[in-house]
């Protein structure tokens, strides 16, 4: 359905000087910056998948999107998404996509949705019965009929972001690109939201494209996962894999009746381990420590009988390691042959 | 005042170093506004010469080329543009986060807009302004301006862009009444081109209009300093016509702080 | 036909929503035309003061100038009618990233930005432009015949394309360097140097707005094919010819603006 081949994009910038005396040095500079948002990423996806899209802020990925979406023509390299060159064939692309761009709505502002709804029937040619098909679908899993008559501008960001979903797929396109959907909504209509997109998948194949800094987007949606970090893709696979790969940490924690007992210890040469293998951290304030191990090395009651042998426990707390972490750990020491 | 000059200095250094950071708005927009004055130039060398007289409206040709280039200079000096600031904050709502600040929010406009006249001056005004008195001595044979004129027309200038400022602020405050602003503003600009002489002296009015502009500020802003440098106001004249000057700042600002309390009233009464 | 057809549909439905929404406050409404219609009030009184003095500007007539004037104002309260979110395009829609949404719905992208917006400001200029054409008529000093009225529609729609691709081209601008609105603002403010005689002006100046942004062509030119019995139709001709190259350069630059755009937030 799309295929990414050796994409970049650069940006040329004026180069920009601090100070009041950088402000007029500048109004003579000519010098420039060339900063290169996406380098040379590769990827292909199929029909019906959902991939999640991530990585910190400004690593490219809304460069990337943007490309794919046909707003950015690519620097180098070329792209494909359901047969067509978006940006040489802007106009066939953008028939067959969706978008929803968290921060910024597509709608007409000052209307009723229920308008912006009319004129992007039009303006995507959809026929009188597809749209009453489609309308109904997405009462049915947005809950639109709520607040359809209602000027954009005074729905909630939650029913915002419904009305935007919805807007983008009335035309039911192959491809839905979704920028931080879920962005500042909570709990409850976070849940809804990521429902929806699910059942959107399974009902027409959609293909999704989720770019997000919520983990439980990815956890609950994606299948699959693309991490960047300053344009490079450095990974591209199942989230499991990730998990078994990276996610070998644990973490457990305990309240101790008196921390002044086990100050300075070194845990690891008490169970025979490296340093790497099961570190420490110990709290004096709240009396809390803290130990991070290898899942695979060592079990909770090892390190608990140990501890339990010096001081005494008040409280255990054990903890599975989150995919943030495990992102941020990608993130600072990179991933060995896997670009 | 010290502590005063302490608080609200920051505001006009702001907004020199603001201006300073649009590289390409900082050429252009002194080429647009030359435009006009290029326009005002051609048009009345055309005047004058389908005219049977040398003198038209009290100007001889020559004295004519230095209102239409020092009617530029001063305009774009004193001319303040708060009211859109006024107007933006008015339909942000943002003016009532003005009244918990212990700041004055007028003298806090008046602040930033001076630094803007500051710079303005600096670039591109003072330039022009040296580039035409050379151009008045050498091309036209008119005696250069003297040292106290430069200070006579200096301080008229300062007492305009007092009025102006002032006189904005109150424009500003009828975005309480229309959030359609650029409206109001194409509207304000147009009448101020033209009663405040920028278009065309304000003694070629029939002298009843004349007599009526007599009671109106619009003559303090810009006709006044440049009547001054051209040496039309002499004697009791000249200190009539500054003390008119004063009167109208006094005048506009006890306007603005009526229209101020009266707004603040209603916003505090209504929660704005 | 049918592209057609389908985007006269889409301009009915985009413009009506539009005017759906400025309905909602019909005294902004009032005001801007009012703005616009005071604004041009003004250039004739001033022309009526200077007349004070002097009989006549250079063998021209004060009633003569004053269809100048009007004339000049219709083909810009066309444009400024149908094209002012150009203006957005150059100030706003680049340098903060808005522009994306017309990259992303399968229509024209020139014709959404025109479809987003009518400015009724507009009806001001084009108010006292009809108000001083049809004054001319009564006085006189414009002649009436076949091939002058029908030239009269074709110079006003002529000289609209011109002002809408002399805007569509600086706009464009803000394809490189985000914020093109200065730029705009100057070409565009050239228009008002025809507003009079270009004669009056020195050789570079006539030169500058006859041929490089050519304004004398919207105005005065045509203008006096209309008074002047031996001023040739061709410079109608020369018009519509200045006014087909200028959209082609201008739709080019635009187009390729498009391809170079970079959007927002990097």
């Amino acid at each position: 359905m799309i295929e990414v081949e050796h994409i970049s994009k650069d940006f040329v910038a004026p180069k920009k000087y601090p100070g009041l005396r950088g402000a007029v040095k500048g109004l003579f500079s000519t010098e420039k910056v060339v900063k290169t948002a996406v380098d040379d990423i590769s990827f292909s996806i199929d029909t019906g998948e959902i991939v999640g899209y991530i990585g910190s802020n400004g690593a490219g990925k809304s460069t990337t999107i943007k490309m794919m979406t046909g707003i950015l023509v690519p620097t180098k390299g070329t792209c494909s998404v359901a047969g067509t060159n978006p940006s040489r064939n802007r106009k066939e692309n953008a028939q067959n996509i969706g978008v929803v761009f968290g921060q910024r709505t597509q709608l007409w502002w000052d209307l009723p949705l229920s308008e912006s709804f009319t004129i992007l029937k039009e303006i995507y040619n959809v026929s009188d019965t597809d749209y009453a098909e489609q309308m109904e679908f997405l009462n049915r899993v947005l809950e639109l009929q709520d607040f359809f008559d209602r000027p954009v501008r005074t729905l909630s960001l939650g029913q915002r972001m419904r009305a935007d979903l919805g807007a983008a797929l009335l035309h039911n396109p192959k491809v839905l690109y979704l920028d931080e959907p879920t962005i500042g909504l909570d709990l409850v209509v976070k849940d809804n939201i990521r429902k929806a997109i699910k059942e959107i998948n399974e009902k027409y194949q959609t293909t999704v494209i989720l770019t997000t800094h919520d983990i439980g987007d990815i956890e609950e949606l994606c299948s699959r996962i693309i991490i960047i970090d300053e344009g490079r893709k450095i990974y591209d696979g199942s989230l499991c894999d990730l998990k078994d790969t990276y996610g070998t940490k644990r973490k457990v924690s305990m309240e101790v009746k008196q921390p002044e007992k086990i100050k300075g210890l070194r845990l690891h040469t008490v169970l025979g381990m490296q340093e790497n293998e099961c570190s420490v951290e110990l709290n004096q304030e709240s009396s809390t420590l803290c130990v991070t191990f290898d899942k695979h090395r060592l079990q909770v009651p090892q390190i608990l009988s140990a501890v339990m042998e010096m001081v005494e426990v008040k409280d255990v707390q054990i903890q599975e390691t989150e995919l943030a972490e495990i992102v941020k750990e990608i993130y600072n020491h990179g991933v060995g042959g896997e670009t | 005042m010290r502590k005063r000059l302490r608080i609200y200095l920051p505001f006009a250094a702001n907004e020199l170093k603001r201006q300073l950071a649009y590289k390409g708005a900082f050429y252009l927009f002194i080429l647009v506004n030359l435009f006009g004055s290029f326009i005002s130039y051609y048009l009345w060398m055309a005047i004058y010469g389908s005219s049977e007289s040398a003198v038209i409206g009290g100007l001889t040709q020559k004295e004519m080329v230095v209102y239409v280039f020092m009617v530029y200079v001063t305009a774009s000096v004193v001319t303040a543009s708060i009211s859109t600031i006024v107007s933006d904050d008015v339909v942000k709502g943002t003016v009532a986060m003005n009244l918990i600040k212990p700041i004055d929010y007028r003298l806090s406009l008046i602040a930033m807009a001076s630094g803007n006249m500051v710079y303005r001056f600096l670039v591109p005004s003072v330039f022009i302004w040296i580039g035409l008195e050379i151009y008045k001595i050498n091309a036209l044979g008119l005696a250069p301006v003297t040292i106290p004129g430069i200070f006579l027309y200096l301080f008229s200038c300062i007492m305009s862009f007092l009025i102006c400022v002032l006189f904005d602020f109150c424009f500003g405050m009828l975005a309480f009444f229309t959030t359609y602003i650029f409206g109001m503003r194409m509207a304000k600009e147009a009448l101020l081109s033209f009663l405040t002489g920028q278009l065309i002296p304000i003694s070629f009015f029939p002298a009843a209009m004349q007599k009526v502009f007599d009671f109106l500020p619009f003559s303090s802003m810009v006709y006044t300093p440049v009547m001054i440098y051209l040496g039309k106001y002499t004697g009791e004249t000249l200190v009539f016509m500054m003390l008119r000057q004063a009167l109208w700042v006094v005048i506009l600002y006890a306007a603005g702080s009526l229209i101020w309390r009266q707004v603040t009233k209603r916003l505090i009464v209504l929660g704005g | 036909m049918n592209t057609v057809k389908r985007y006269l549909r889409l301009y009915r439905v985009l413009v009506t929503q539009f005017l759906k929404t400025i309905m909602q406050s019909r005294v902004d409404f009032l005001i801007g035309l009012l703005g616009f219609f005071f604004t041009q009030v003004m250039g004739i009184a001033f022309l009526y003061l200077v007349f004070q003095q002097i009989p006549n500007l250079q063998g021209w007539t004060l009633d003569q100038l004053i269809f100048i004037y009007g004339f000049a104002q219709i083909p810009r309260g066309i444009d400024h009618l149908f094209t002012d979110n150009i203006w957005l395009v150059a100030y706003r829609l680049v340098i903060n990233g808005d522009f994306d949404r017309y990259m992303l719905r399968p229509m024209n992208i020139f014709f959404q930005v025109i479809a987003e917006k009518l400015q009724p400001d507009a009806l001001g200029e084009l108010l006292i432009g009809t108000i001083l054409v049809v004054r001319s008529l009564s006085k006189g000093i414009v002649i009436v015949d076949g091939l002058h009225i029908g030239l009269f529609f074709v110079s006003i729609f002529a000289g609209a394309l011109i002002y809408t691709s002399i805007k569509l081209f600086f706009a464009s601008l803000a394809f490189w360097v985000k914020v093109s609105g200065p730029f705009l603002q100057i070409a565009y403010d050239m228009a008002n140097f025809a507003k009079y005689p270009t004669e009056i002006y020195s050789k570079g100046v006539r030169f500058l707005i006859t041929w490089v942004i050519p304004f004398a062509f919207v105005a005065y030119l045509p203008a006096s094919f209309f008074m002047k019995a031996e001023t040739s139709a061709g410079v109608v001709g020369i018009e519509c010819g200045i006014a087909f190259v200028l959209w082609w350069i201008a739709y080019a630059l635009f187009h390729r603006g498009t391809q170079v755009y970079e959007s927002a937030g990097n």
